[in-house]
This record gives structure tokens, C-alpha cells and sequence, in this order.
């Protein structure tokens, strides 16, 4: 079994805390308020504008340093698909995409997001036709209360393009890190199956 | 009620189809309809869109993320709002100190939910909430609020309450049972008797969206957006806590359209609900108030503790001849003689004419009070009901499932247990032996399932559905009940379109809005079977409307128009549903169903049967169990979105395993916290942990009503946790008599084992 290793994820909420010089933020998203040196950087409390490319889509917004991606989606960008269930990384309802790769984004701070491709689960609704794995989710019924949705969504999506042909195996690892109540999981498993053959294309 | 007496009687046809090869059940009936009603779809009725697999209507709304929950809800100068919990298990709350928070930058209001002098009564008790521009703020305002308490000495396990018997030394009831003479004469007249003890752990409800609302005044009209199971209860709840606390309250809407879970937990706005309504009057602003995870697993409700203790005799041919049963529940600090919702129940069906006794007692402790979780004290009492049965059997020599069709009183259940033994390879995998000294031991078992639930009209006002029909042919069907995830909006969309004789996709349902007719709250898996039938009635009164508008233009009589296919008219001359719908003008049909009360006749069954069997493959070395696969047979009434009930069942089924495995809240005796108030320490069932799953759902016309669903959310939670415990006993060859079963006890378990 291929074992995925672990996407680049900048900086930990830890380590920005603390101080520490920063690869990833200080380069092309902040903006003049914020951007200044490309050198290491650190920023203080208070608040900070900056650009989120999210869904193709640059975004200016405002931010805490201590604001997570998670609640710069939810409560600046009234993108509400990714939810905040367990906010330490233990359930994934939260996980969105940064440059392809799932991640919890009740764990990543919103500055560690700049100049990072996000990819929230409202971009598979968006036009005319929704994306085939939604489709797929609805057809084999992989879903109940619908909470967990989102988060398994996109940790589905992202099984599905590293993988092509995912086996059963694989995709219980790699939705390991979601957890859903009402129990849908064997039903993910068919919606990722069913898409992964080409349904709801 | 003049217009609503009985009128003719019609016969129908009730029962079910044979399982299998096996043959039908079917019989007729004569019933009496109310008058006014839909006329009874039985098992005659050929019907397109009820019983396909037709998706859930809201299924692309919740994939892509556009539907909004509760906590999803926003507003323009939406404030943020959280609750100080008392710290202590039990005391009193002897100083408040608010004016600090208040004056912090970015707080609007800052209120106490208890007054100095209050009882505390167990740690995440309620003190005080603070609405603020954002939750940093609004924590570092809850850390501002200075509250002082005189504690006093707690007990939050309730075996080390005085009231709870004395355990020996492997966890058995050592306290003599209380005297009767007639059950200790069925005992000694029994062949083969045994006792054993048996308990389980607190389970939290664990729904994905916490308890919580958004409120928002205008004037003294108030609007809630509210994650509850129970919209109605809601509304009324807070306006009665509001006005009772002073406040003009105008109206009260509430809003549930999207729910994330609730698994009996959410029935009532709760403190934080209350909370968040005062937070916003007294901000004037709205205020979303969401618990945190901590929170929603220490101050939300959970399935409370239980220990049993069985004792039973069979006769010379295996059957039950006493039955006796005591068992304690370890609930919260709210018991109140002797009830605090812990309450266990077992199987009642394999007795026959067995002497049987029931006692039970529930035991306080500083701890947050049980709710009801998703069958109430039957995954619990049916776990060691069954596991005792089995180990009965095993006395006996006597196969599982044998015994229970020896014993089993519910002649639907016959047919279901042989039915899922054959599909599931029950007497093959029985059989197989385990080799011996192998480190992976297989074994299976099997356990039962029962509910009963068959719908209600609603209390004082029936319960009512409204349907309306717009001249460009789209139908709403609108109900002010709840979809939790049960999917009330398929079954709404479903059984309109059929009564209607048109396409799914030309209905649009709409739920959670007390502005739509009410519905009961979603417990006791009621809220299907208590509005099908007024779904069926609103449709059903919408089409002769518009049969007569039909009947007009086409010049015959109202009574000669048939609704089919899409089409409107009679067999000589009809015309498309959109041309129809044309006639209606601006103004749509619009009309209110009701749920009419269950015929007064007998349905064929009031209770609703089930049985799962489970395969479990244990790890000698480590301990670990893991379930491989599992089958289970359900019946609820009348299926309508096939797809979506077999997914309630899959779900209950995985839930089951979940509990039998895994879920235990574990509480600091010193402090009383939870010490695994977390997704990453208190464990439930994720991808990894899923078997080989499947589940056969069978319809069974009950002929009680004219849309004869029951209920479905519970059933097929019963018989989980039962059926994987037996099977860790079969694999095993002895019983673990205590959920969750966790390596230690399957460990200790090998270990005490003879031989």
C-alpha cells in the first residue's frame, strides 16, 4: 500500500506563536499593510489584511494573527461548508484543501494560507453541473444530518486524485481522520467507488 | 369534529411479503377512514416514487455545502456568545462578580445564569454567559468574570453511591435478591438455570453540530435559529422561560431547517438557547451561541450507565420458564424518586408464559443529567439480555439462534431470524472452528430488535402538513417539524408525488419552520410515521381542487378525474400536470392536511421487529476486537425512500458497534470533569473500524393508517451492541460482561478463562 507522506503545511499555529522565522507566509498574498520584508517576519497581536486565493478566487480579508483558516473561511468569507466540530484536528469536518493536499483547517492559521491554493467544498457545487463526486455522495446516499459532509467530501476528493482507482483499504486511511455520527461511512466508500468508475459524470 | 366521523368501511390487504423464499404474509382487513381522509394504500397499491430509490431531496445542498445549520447562520453585526461553567460538582455559588467582563473591549452583554445563593450541581453547570464581537474576546471576558463557590463533597460514580448494591470481586451483584416466593418456585423448577451480572458505560450523544442557537429581536418579535430535534418544543420553551424572566415577548419563531445530528439530545432550547435569546435582547443585536466540544460532551445529555443482573431458568425443552431481572441506571443529579431516565429495558417477548420480574432503580450523581439517546435503555438492556440468553443457550448445548426460535413469541421475527441467518451463513459460520492457540479467534452472534411506533395525530391541535400547488406545476409540501437526517423532506417529496401522480423533482419540500403547520418533535422515531399520513392528506386534498378545476375545462364530473403519469383527466380526454396547473391562476391551491388518529382497528403489528448478526475477529495477543461483518433485518411500516432507511440502519448498526466497543465518558472522581471531552480520547467508531456491511429492510403494511409507515431512527439500534457481544463470547468462549468491550477486559477475560 502506498503510504501518503505528509503535505507541506508552512508554519504550525505553534511555531508562528512562538516567533519563529517563516518560509511560507511572507511572500506574494500579503498586501501592502502587512507584506513589507520578504525576509522572516513576525507579526504581532492585532490585525492584519490579507489575500486568500480560495477557489481560483483571491480574497482580501482581515485577520488576527491567532485566526484560523477555519474561521476566516466561516465567519470572514461566509464560506459556512467547512464546519468546526471538534477545532483540534480530531474529526475533519473542517478539511479543505491547501494546494491539493487535505488538511484541518481548525489548525492551520489563516496567514500560513497565503500564497497557498485553498480549496473549499462550495467549489464542486459551483455552475451548471455539480462536481461528479457530489453527485456520487447524493446517488449512494453517503450522507445523513449531512454535517460531517463537507469535510468528507473533500478528504474524498483528495483520495480520489492521489489515488485514481482507490482501493477499499486506502480509502479507510485516508478518511481515517473524518468521523461522521450517523454512520455513512461504507456508503463514502460506494460514492468514491462509484465516482472513481466514472458515475455521475 | 362532526365532519371527521367514521364513514365507509374499506377492506384492504396488511401484511408483508415473504422474506426470501419464504411465503407471504398477507391477510385482509376491513377498516374504518375518517371521513374527509386519503383512502389506505396497502399492500395492493402500486406505488412509483414510495419504495424507490429515489435520492434525498437535500442530499446536493448538504454535499456541496450550501445548506446552512444552525451554526452556519449569520447575520450583519452577528455577535459571538459563550457560558462560564461551574468548575465544582456540587455546592453553591456563593459570589458573582460581571462588571469586569462587561467592560471589556468588544463585549456587549455579559448576563448570569445563576444568582449567588443557587445550587451547583455538577462541573459545567451553567453561570454566566457573555455575548462579544468574537469568541477570543468573549473567552477572555468568561476569564474576567470572577465566581466564587462553596463546594461541598460529590459523588459522580454511581456505584460508590449508598444506594448501589455491593459488587463482588468480578463485578457481580453480591446483595441477595429481594424475596419472592413464586420466582424462587420457577427457579427451582427449572432444568438449567443461570445468573449473571452485567453493565455499561455513559455514552454521549456525540452529534457533529453542538447544542446551540442564533437569535435575533426585532422589537419583541424574536426569531431563533436553533439545532433542536423538536422546533415546536423549542418555541414554546422559550417563550415561556422569556416571559417568565420579565421579558414582552411578541412571537417566536424558530428555525431548524438543517439539523447535524441530535440522537435525543436536542428536544429543548436548553440553557444555552435561553441564554443566547437573553444575550441578544440584552445587546440588541443578534447573538450566536454555540457549545463547544468539551461543553456538548460534559453539560448536553448522554445515555446513562447501567448494571443488571439477570437470573433464569429453561424447562426440559429449552424454554424460558423464569425470567428475572433487576438493574440500576447511573444517571445525573436529577433523579427524582427513583427516575432519572436511566431506566433499562429487556427483550419481552422470549418469556411466553414465564415467571418474570422487573425492578429497577435509578442512582444520582453530581454529574449533567441523562437524556434520551437514541432508543432509550434498550441498547443496554438488550445487550445483556441477549448475551445472557446466549450464554444460557450455551449451558444448555443449544445453538443460538435455535433458542431463539424456541423462544421468540413475535411470529414476524420468525420469519426475520430464519430469513438473516440464511443470507448471513449463520449455521457455516457457527460452525467454524477456531484452531486452536491461534492468535485470531472469529466468532458470531445474533440479538433481536424491537420498537413500537406507529405515528400519533399530535395532542391538542393535529399535527399538519401544508401543500400547495403553483399554476407553473411546482408543488411545495411544507412542514414545521424537523429533518434531523432522517430525511422527512424525501418522505414529504416522495408521497406527494405519487398521491399526485407526478415526478419527484416537481416538489419541493420544505422543513423546520414554526411558521409551517406542526409536527412532533423527532423522538421515539415519530416524526415519519406521524406525517405520512397528513403529507398524504395535504396532496390528497390539493388534487381534488384541482380536479375540479380539471373537471370544469374538460366538462365532466370532479369524481371521473384520475391523477397518473403525469397527466390530469379521464381515459378519454386529459391533459399534461403543467397544462392543469395552469388553470389555478396567481393564487395556488393551497390547502392544510391533518394527520387523522390510527384506525381504531388492530394494525397487523404494533411493534416494529428486527434481528442483526455479527461477525468479530478478536486479537488474542492485543485484545482488540474488530467487527468483520454484519447483516441486519428491519421492518418499519410502510418504506418510502428505501435508500435513505437503509441508511438509518447501516448508521444504527455502526453506532451499536461503536458503543459496544468503544464509547465510555470517563470522569475524574476527585473533580469531576471528564477527563476524555474530546473526539481524540473519547473514541467513536471512524472509517477504519467499518465492516462488510448490509441490511434488509422489509415493508409491513400495518393497515393502521392511510400512509402505514413506522417508526425506523431506533429499531436498529437494539440489537447492535447484543449481537457483537455475543459474538466476542462466541469467538471468545466467554463472555465480556461490560461495554465497551476494550482490549483490557477481553484480555482479563482470556485470562480467567478455563483451560
Amino acid at each position: 500500500m502506498t503510504v501518503p507522506t505528509d503535505p507541506p503545511r508552512g508554519v504550525s499555529r505553534r511555531s508562528f506563536l512562538k516567533g519563529s522565522a517563516i518560509a511560507g507566509i511572507a511572500t506574494t498574498g500579503l498586501t501592502a499593510a502587512a507584506a513589507a520584508p520578504r525576509e522572516a517576519q513576525s507579526f504581532g497581536p492585532g490585525e492584519h489584511e490579507i489575500s486568500l486565493s480560495v477557489n481560483g478566487t483571491a480574497r482580501k480579508l482581515t485577520v488576527e494573527t491567532r485566526t484560523t483558516l477555519l474561521d476566516a473561511l466561516r465567519n470572514r468569507l461566509d464560506l459556512t461548508g467547512a464546519k468546526q466540530i471538534c477545532d483540534r484536528g480530531s474529526c475533519g469536518g473542517c478539511t479543505v484543501l491547501l494546494d491539493g493536499q487535505p488538511v484541518n483547517s481548525c489548525l492551520l492559521l489563516a496567514l500560513d494560507a497565503v500564497g497557498h491554493a485553498v480549496t473549499t467544498v462550495e467549489s464542486l457545487g459551483t455552475g451548471d453541473t455539480p462536481h461528479p463526486l457530489v453527485q456520487s455522495f447524493v446517488a449512494c446516499d453517503a450522507l445523513q444530518c449531512g454535517y460531517c459532509t463537507p469535510g468528507m467530501v473533500m478528504s474524498s476528493l483528495a483520495c480520489l486524485q492521489q489515488r485514481g482507482q482507490p482501493t477499499r483499504e486506502q480509502m479507510r486511511r485516508d478518511l481515517s481522520g473524518n468521523l461522521c455520527r450517523c454512520g455513512t461511512y461504507g456508503r463514502i466508500f460506494a460514492a468514491i467507488e462509484r465516482t472513481a468508475q466514472g458515475g455521475g459524470k | 369534529m362532526s365532519a371527521h366521523e367514521p364513514r365507509d368501511e374499506v377492506q384492504i390487504t396488511v401484511g408483508y411479503r415473504g422474506l426470501g423464499g419464504q411465503p407471504d404474509r398477507l391477510e385482509p382487513r376491513t377498516v374504518k377512514t375518517a371521513d374527509g381522509d386519503a383512502p389506505p394504500w396497502d399492500a395492493n397499491t402500486e406505488l412509483t416514487a414510495v419504495g424507490s430509490d429515489h435520492s434525498r431531496v437535500d442530499g446536493l445542498a448538504k454535499a456541496t455545502g450550501r445548506a446552512k445549520y444552525t451554526s452556519d447562520v449569520t447575520f450583519p453585526g452577528l455577535l459571538q456568545a459563550s457560558i462560564l461553567r461551574s468548575p465544582v460538582a456540587r455546592g453553591k455559588l456563593t459570589g458573582l462578580e460581571l462588571d469586569a467582563a462587561a467592560k471589556l473591549p468588544g463585549i456587549a452583554a455579559v448576563i448570569p445564569l445563576k444568582q449567588v445563593g443557587h445550587r451547583v450541581r455538577f462541573v459545567g453547570d451553567a453561570i454566566a454567559a457573555v455575548a462579544g464581537t468574537d469568541l477570543h474576546r468573549v473567552r477572555d471576558a468568561l476569564e474576567a468574570i470572577r465566581a466564587e463557590y462553596e463546594s461541598e463533597p460529590h459523588t459522580v460514580d454511581y456505584l460508590q453511591a449508598a444506594e448501589a448494591p455491593l459488587l463482588g470481586e468480578h463485578g457481580e451483584i453480591t446483595d441477595a435478591w429481594p424475596e419472592s416466593a413464586a420466582m424462587a418456585q420457577a427457579i427451582a423448577a427449572a432444568a438449567i438455570t443461570h445468573e449473571a451480572t452485567y453493565r455499561t458505560e455513559v455514552q454521549t450523544h456525540s452529534s457533529l453540530e453542538t447544542h446551540g442557537a442564533t437569535a435575533r429581536w426585532t422589537g419583541n418579535d424574536l426569531e431563533v435559529f436553533c439545532s433542536t430535534q423538536a422546533t415546536f418544543g423549542v418555541r414554546g420553551e422559550l417563550a415561556q422561560a422569556l416571559q417568565a424572566r420579565g421579558l414582552d415577548v411578541g412571537s417566536v419563531t424558530v428555525h431548524a431547517e438543517f439539523v447535524g445530528g441530535g440522537f435525543g439530545s436536542k428536544f429543548g432550547a436548553g440553557v444555552e438557547g435561553l441564554a443566547c435569546c437573553l444575550l441578544a435582547h440584552a445587546a440588541k443585536a443578534p447573538v450566536k451561541l454555540m457549545l463547544d466540544r468539551f461543553e456538548e460532551h460534559t453539560a448536553a445529555g448522554n445515555r446513562p450507565a447501567a448494571l443488571m443482573q439477570l437470573r433464569a431458568g429453561i424447562d426440559g425443552d429449552g424454554r424460558l420458564c423464569a425470567f428475572d431481572v433487576r438493574s440500576f441506571g447511573g444517571c445525573g443529579f436529577n433523579v427524582e424518586k427513583g427516575d432519572g431516565g436511566g431506566g433499562v429495558a429487556v427483550p419481552d417477548y422470549y418469556t411466553g408464559k414465564a415467571k418474570t420480574r422487573r425492578q429497577h432503580l435509578d442512582i444520582a450523581t453530581d454529574t449533567d443529567p441523562a437524556r434520551a439517546m437514541r432508543a432509550p435503555g434498550h441498547p443496554q438492556g438488550w445487550f445483556g439480555a441477549e448475551l445472557f440468553l446466549d450464554e444460557l443457550a450455551a449451558k444448555a448445548g443449544v445453538d443460538p439462534l435455535e433458542f431463539r426460535l424456541r423462544n421468540d413469541g413475535q411470529a414476524m421475527r420468525q420469519d426475520q431470524w430464519r430469513f438473516g441467518a440464511e443470507r448471513f451463513g449463520w449455521q457455516q459460520a457457527r460452525a467454524r472452528p477456531n484452531e486452536p492457540g491461534a492468535r485470531y479467534r472469529r466468532g458470531v452472534g445474533l440479538a433481536s430488535a424491537r420498537w413500537s411506533q406507529l405515528g400519533s395525530p399530535g395532542r391538542q391541535q393535529r399535527h399538519g402538513i401544508q401543500c400547495r400547488i403553483h399554476q407553473d406545476g411546482t408543488v411545495e409540501v411544507r412542514s414545521g417539524a424537523q429533518d434531523i437526517g432522517t430525511g422527512l423532506k424525501t418522505v414529504m417529496t416522495l408521497i406527494a408525488a405519487d398521491e399526485l401522480g407526478i415526478e419527484p423533482a416537481l416538489v419541493k419540500a420544505t422543513t423546520g419552520h414554526t411558521s409551517d403547520p406542526s409536527g412532533p418533535g423527532s423522538g421515539g422515531s415519530t416524526t415519519t410515521p406521524s406525517l405520512a399520513p397528513a403529507v398524504r392528506h395535504a396532496a390528497f386534498l390539493a388534487r381534488q381542487q384541482l380536479a375540479g378545476l380539471v373537471a370544469t375545462r374538460l366538462g365532466v364530473e370532479p369524481g371521473e378525474i384520475v391523477h397518473d403519469g403525469g397527466k390530469v383527466g379521464t381515459a378519454k380526454q386529459s391533459m399534461p400536470w403543467r397544462d392543469a396547473c395552469k388553470l389555478i391562476g396567481p393564487n395556488p391551491i393551497d390547502v392544510r392536511g391533518e394527520r387523522f388518529p390510527n384506525y381504531k382497528q388492530k394494525p397487523f403489528s404494533s411493534t416494529v421487529c428486527g434481528c442483526q448478526f455479527a461477525e468479530v475477529e478478536v486479537d488474542t495477543w492485543t485484545g482488540l476486537v474488530r467487527v468483520t461483518r454484519m447483516f441486519g433485518v428491519q421492518d418499519c411500516g410502510l418504506v418510502i425512500a428505501r435508500k435513505l432507511a437503509e441508511s438509518q440502519v447501516l448508521g444504527a448498526m455502526l453506532q451499536g458497534i461503536s458503543y459496544a466497543l468503544h464509547e465510555q465518558r470517563i470522569l475524574d472522581r476527585q473533580s469531576g470533569r471528564m477527563l476524555n471531552g474530546d473526539f481524540l480520547r473519547y473514541k467513536i467508531l471512524g472509517a477504519e473500524d467499518v465492516p462488510e456491511l448490509d441490511c434488509h429492510l422489509m415493508t409491513v403494511h400495518n393497515g393502521h393508517s392511510s400512509t402505514p409507515a413506522a417508526g425506523l431512527g431506533e429499531p436498529p439500534a437494539v440489537a447492535a451492541p447484543a449481537a457483537v457481544a455475543n459474538a466476542v463470547f462466541h469467538a471468545l468462549g466467554v463472555p465480556v460482561r461490560h461495554l465497551p468491550i476494550t482490549p483490557d477486559k477481553v484480555l482479563a477475560a482470556l485470562a480467567g478463562r478455563k483451560g
